[in-house]
C-alpha cells in the first residue's frame, strides 16, 4: 500500500509558500569552547554546526541525516534551546525566540523533544502518572486531580499503550525498551507542542519494534498537524519517514530537498557515499555479492581544527582547488532540491556540466532495478 | 538426508562446525531464564552463516557457548557441539578438557567481540595486545618474528604498521575494530564467530569493514559465523540465515530463499521491518507487540502472541523445525502453517504474509 500523498507533499515548493514555517532557523552556528589553559595562542573551539539553515512546517517532517559528529544532534539541541546559539536566529512563528526563563518556558511548550536512549531519558525513581503530570503542571493545563488523570489516560491512549488504567502507574524498569519510548513521546505530546524534535527515536529499540514507533509518530504527524525533525543515520528510514531529507557533514549541510530526490538523485559526493554504504539487500545475494567499492576513504575530521572551504574536500574524488579556499554557496537543482558543491556550480556551468560526466565514469552504484548513474 | 530432522540442511556441504539440540539456562534468583532451547546450526566449510534475532533472542548466548565461554549463572543443560577437523575423527567441543580447549580456542575458533571499545586494553600498545597472543599460542616465535606477523596482521586488515605503538584511545572506532579483527585472524583460524562487529560503526565505516571482511575470507578461507540484529547486512553478506527468536531457531534457509520467500511468520516480518533505498514508498506494519520474557515464555510457540496468524494450536504445541514440504530440502521453519493436518496443504505465500500484517496493523490502528 503506497502513502496516500497529499497533494501539498507534492509539491514542496510550493507547500512551503502556502504554510507558513512553524520554525524557522537561520545561518545556525555553534561552537563549543574547550576547556583548556592556553598560554599563548587563541582559544579552540569545537566547530559543531556551522551556517545550518532548516524550516520546519506543520504536518511535514524533515529528516536530519548524518554520521555521528556531523552536528546533527547538536541542531535539535539548538531547536529545543537546550544550548545557546553562538549565532543564527530561531523564529517560531515568525518570531525570533527571546532568552529568558519565562519566554523560553514558553517555547518549549511549543518545543518539545523525544530523546535517543529511553532507559535513559526517563527517571527510573518515578512513575509513568508522575512523570507525565510534570509537563501538564508545569504549563498549567490541568487545573484538578481529576483533570490531570483524565489528561494522562488520554495521552496514554494517543501512544497506544492500553490499557491505559495499567501503565498509569508502572515504573520505567516495568516497561519494555518500546514501551518506553512512547511514554517518552506521551511526554513531550502532554505540553501540546506543534514542533517535535526525534532525535534518532528508534536507533536504541528492536528492529522488531522500530517500525511500530516511526509509525506512531508518522500518525500523531498526520493527526496533530505536528512539525518533525527527525535525526537519524538510516537514510532509508529518513526516505520512509520524511517528506524533506536534509544530509550533513562535518558540522556542514551539504545537501537537501524532498526525500526522494535527494535519496534517488544524490547530487554531493558524500550524499552518494552514504546511500553507497548503506546495507541494500536489493542489490545482490548470493554468489554474485558485490563489492562496493566506496568512492572516498577517510574518516569525519576533527572539528577543532576542521578543513578549510568544503570540509569533505580531503575526502572527496572530486576535489578542487577551489574546494579548500571556500565553502560552497547554495546550488538550485530544481524541485526544491539543493545541494553545497563546486561540482554544481556557483554561476560556473560549463565546468559544472563536464564535472558530473567525469562523475558518471567513476561512481557508478549498481541498484537492481535500474543502473543508476549518478 | 537422514538428521533431516535435527537441523542439518540437505544443500550444505560438509559440515565444519555442528551445533546440535543446544540448551541453555540462565540461573537467575527470580526464575531461570531459558537463553536457548533445544538449538540446532551447522555451519559449512568455507561458508558464512547469518544469526538474526533481536535481543534477548539467545543470539549472542550462542556465540558464546560455542566457544565455551559462557561464565555462571549461565549453564549449559543439554545438547552437543560438533567440529570436524579436515582430517581425522569429529571433536565435541564441550567434552575438551581446559589444556584441549586452551590449544582449540584461537587456533581452530576465534572470536570478534561486539564493542572494540571493550575488547582492547587500554593501557597496552596495540601491538603488545597482538603479540600477546602469540607469544602465548606460538612459545616457538621469537621476538623479530613475533613483530614480524604483527605488521603483517595490521597490513591485512589495512591499518599502517606504524600504528603498532599506538594506544587504544588513539585508533578510530573503525581502526579498533579492524584490530580485533586482526587479533581475531592472528592464528589463522578456520572458523570465526563475529558478535555484532559493525554495530555501533557508522554506516560508511560499517561498510569498509564488511568489504575488508569478505576480502580477508576470500584470501584465507575461513568460516565465518556471523550474528547481527541487521537482517539487511546478512542478506548481502551470509550464505546461510538462521532466523532466532525467544532463544530458538525459527527459520533456516539460503539466503536467496529466506529473501524470496520467507516461510515463517516472524521472518517475513523481520524482512518487512527495514524501508527500502528503491522502489515506490510503502507504509510498513511492522511486527505486533515486543518479544517475550524468557523467564514466563508463552506457551506453544513462543511468537504465537505477536503472530497474525496463530491459530489455537500455535498456543498449545510448540512446532519443531522442520521442512516446509517433503521437497523443500533447503529450508527449515518451525511453524504450524506448514502442518498439512492442521493448516491444510496450501503453503503461505508472501501475498498471504502480507495481507495478514495488514490486517492486524488496521486492527491495531482502530483500536
Amino acid at each position: 500500500m503506497n502513502i496516500e500523498y497529499s497533494e501539498a507533499n507534492s509539491s514542496p515548493a510550493i507547500a512551503q509558500h502556502v504554510q507558513p514555517p512553524v520554525l524557522e532557523a537561520k545561518h545556525l552556528r555553534k561552537y563549543f569552547p574547550l576547556r583548556q589553559v592556553m598560554l599563548l595562542g587563541e582559544k579552540r573551539v569545537v566547530h559543531a554546526v556551522e551556517n545550518a539553515s532548516l524550516t520546519l512546517s506543520a504536518g511535514r517532517a524533515l529528516a536530519l541525516v548524518g554520521e555521528s559528529g556531523s552536528g546533527k544532534s547538536t541542531i535539535a539541541r539548538l531547536l529545543a534551546r537546550l544550548y545557546e546559539p553562538t549565532s543564527g536566529v530561531i523564529a517560531f512563528k515568525g518570531e525570533p525566540v527571546k532568552s529568558g526563563k519565562s519566554a523560553l518556558r514558553a517555547y518549549r511548550r511549543h518545543v518539545q523533544m523525544v530523546f535517543q536512549d529511553p532507559f535513559a531519558s526517563l527517571n527510573p525513581i518515578h512513575s509513568v502518572r508522575y512523570l507525565l503530570s510534570r509537563p501538564l503542571r508545569l504549563h498549567k493545563l490541568a487545573r484538578t486531580k481529576k483533570e490531570e488523570t483524565e489528561q494522562i489516560l488520554a495521552l496514554l491512549d494517543r501512544v497506544s499503550l492500553s490499557p491505559a488504567e495499567q501503565f498509569i502507574q508502572k515504573y520505567p524498569h516495568q516497561l519494555s525498551g518500546g514501551q518506553r519510548q512512547r511514554v517518552a513521546i506521551a511526554h513531550a505530546l502532554a505540553a501540546r507542542p506543534e514542533v517535535l524534535l526525534a532525535d534518532e527515536p528508534v536507533s536504541m529499540l528492536d528492529v522488531s519494534i522500530r517500525l511500530d514507533i516511526l509509525n506512531l509518530l508518522l500518525q500523531l504527524k498526520d493527526e496533530e498537524q505536528l512539525a518533525l525533525l527527525f535525526i537519524t543515520h538510516d537514510i532509508a528510514s529518513a526516505r520512509y519517514f520524511a517528506e524533506d531529507t536534509m544530509v550533513m557533514y562535518a558540522g556542514q549541510t551539504v545537501e537537501g530537498g524532498p526525500s526522494d530526490e535527494v535519496i534517488q538523485r544524490p547530487s554531493h559526493p558524500y550524499t552518494k557515499l552514504l546511500i553507497s554504504a548503506a546495507p541494500d539487500p536489493d542489490t545482490m545475494t548470493g554468489e554474485d555479492r558485490r563489492a562496493v567499492t566506496l568512492p572516498a576513504r577517510g574518516e569525519i575530521p576533527s572539528l577543532i581544527r576542521p578543513p578549510g572551504g568544503c570540509r569533505f574536500h580531503p575526502r572527496c574524488p572530486h576535489a578542487m582547488p577551489v574546494c579548500r579556499e571556500r565553502f560552497p554557496g547554495r546550488s538550485d537543482l530544481g524541485g526544491g532540491h539543493w545541494t553545497h558543491c563546486f561540482l554544481y556550480g556557483e554561476g560556473n556551468l560549463a565546468a559544472a556540466d563536464a564535472a558530473t560526466k567525469d562523475n558518471a565514469s567513476k561512481i557508478t552504484v549498481t541498484t537492481r532495478d535500474d543502473q543508476q548513474e549518478l | 538426508m537422514q538428521n533431516g530432522r535435527s537441523g542439518a540442511l540437505a544443500f550444505a556441504p560438509a559440515p565444519l562446525l555442528e551445533v546440535k539440540n543446544l540448551s541453555v539456562d540462565y540461573l537467575a534468583a527470580n526464575g531461570t531464564v531459558h537463553a536457548l532451547t533445544d538449538v540446532s546450526i551447522s555451519l559449512a566449510r568455507g561458508q558464512i552463516l547469518g544469526l538474526a534475532g533481536e535481543s534477548g533472542s539467545g543470539k549472542t548466548t550462542l556465540g558464546y557457548a560455542i566457544t565455551r565461554l559462557l561464565r555462571p549463572p549461565a549453564v549449559i543443560t543439554g545438547g552437543t557441539l560438533l567440529y570436524y577437523p579436515a582430517t581425522g575423527e569429529p571433536v565435541d567441543i564441550l567434552q575438551l578438557t581446559p589444556p584441549q580447549l586452551r590449544a582449540f580456542r584461537w587456533n581452530t575458533l576465534a572470536i570478534v567481540f561486539q564493542s572494540a571499545m571493550n575488547a582492547l586494553n587500554p593501557v597496552l600498545t596495540l601491538g603488545t595486545q597482538i603479540e600477546d597472543v602469540l607469544r602465548y599460542h606460538r612459545p616457538e616465535m621469537n621476538r623479530e618474528q613475533r613483530r614480524a606477523r604483527v605488521v603483517e596482521l595490521l597490513k591485512l586488515v589495512g591499518i599502517a604498521p606504524d600504528r603498532i605503538r599506538s594506544y587504544p584511545h588513539e585508533l578510530s572506532g573503525g581502526m579498533r575494530q579492524r584490530s580485533i579483527i586482526a587479533m581475531a585472524l592472528a592464528l589463522s583460524p578456520e572458523i570465526v564467530i563475529m558478535d555484532e562487529p559493525t554495530t555501533a560503526l557508522d554506516v560508511v565505516v560499517q561498510r569498509e569493514i564488511l568489504t575488508e571482511l569478505i576480502r580477508l575470507r576470500e584470501q584465507l578461507s575461513f568460516s565465518i559465523i556471523f550474528i547481527t540484529h541487521d537482517l539487511s547486512l546478512l542478506l548481502e553478506l551470509a550464505d546461510t540465515i538462521a532466523i532466532m527468536y525467544a532463544g530458538r531457531v525459527v527459520e533456516t534457509a539460503t539466503c536467496r530463499q529466506l529473501q524470496s520467500q520467507p516461510r515463517h511468520p516472524y521472518s517475513y516480518g523481520m524482512l518487512h521491518s527495514f524501508p527500502s533505498l528503491h522502489g515506490p514508498r510503502q507504509r510498513m506494519t511492522g511486527i505486533p507487540g515486543s518479544p517475550p520474557d524468557l523467564r514466563s515464555a508463552p506457551s506453544g510457540c513462543a511468537f504465537h502472541l505477536r503472530c497474525p496468524f496463530a491459530i489455537s494450536a500455535c498456543s498449545e504445541v510448540l512446532p519443531t523445525l522442520q521442512h516446509p514440504t517433503e521437497s523443500m530440502l533447503d529450508q527449515l521453519v518451525a511453524c504450524h502453517m506448514y502442518n498439512p493436518a492442521l493448516t491444510g496443504p496450501d503453503l503461505p505465500t508472501n501475498a498471504d504474509f502480507a495481507q495478514g500484517y495488514e490486517a492486524a496493523y488496521a486492527t491495531r490502528k482502530r483500536r
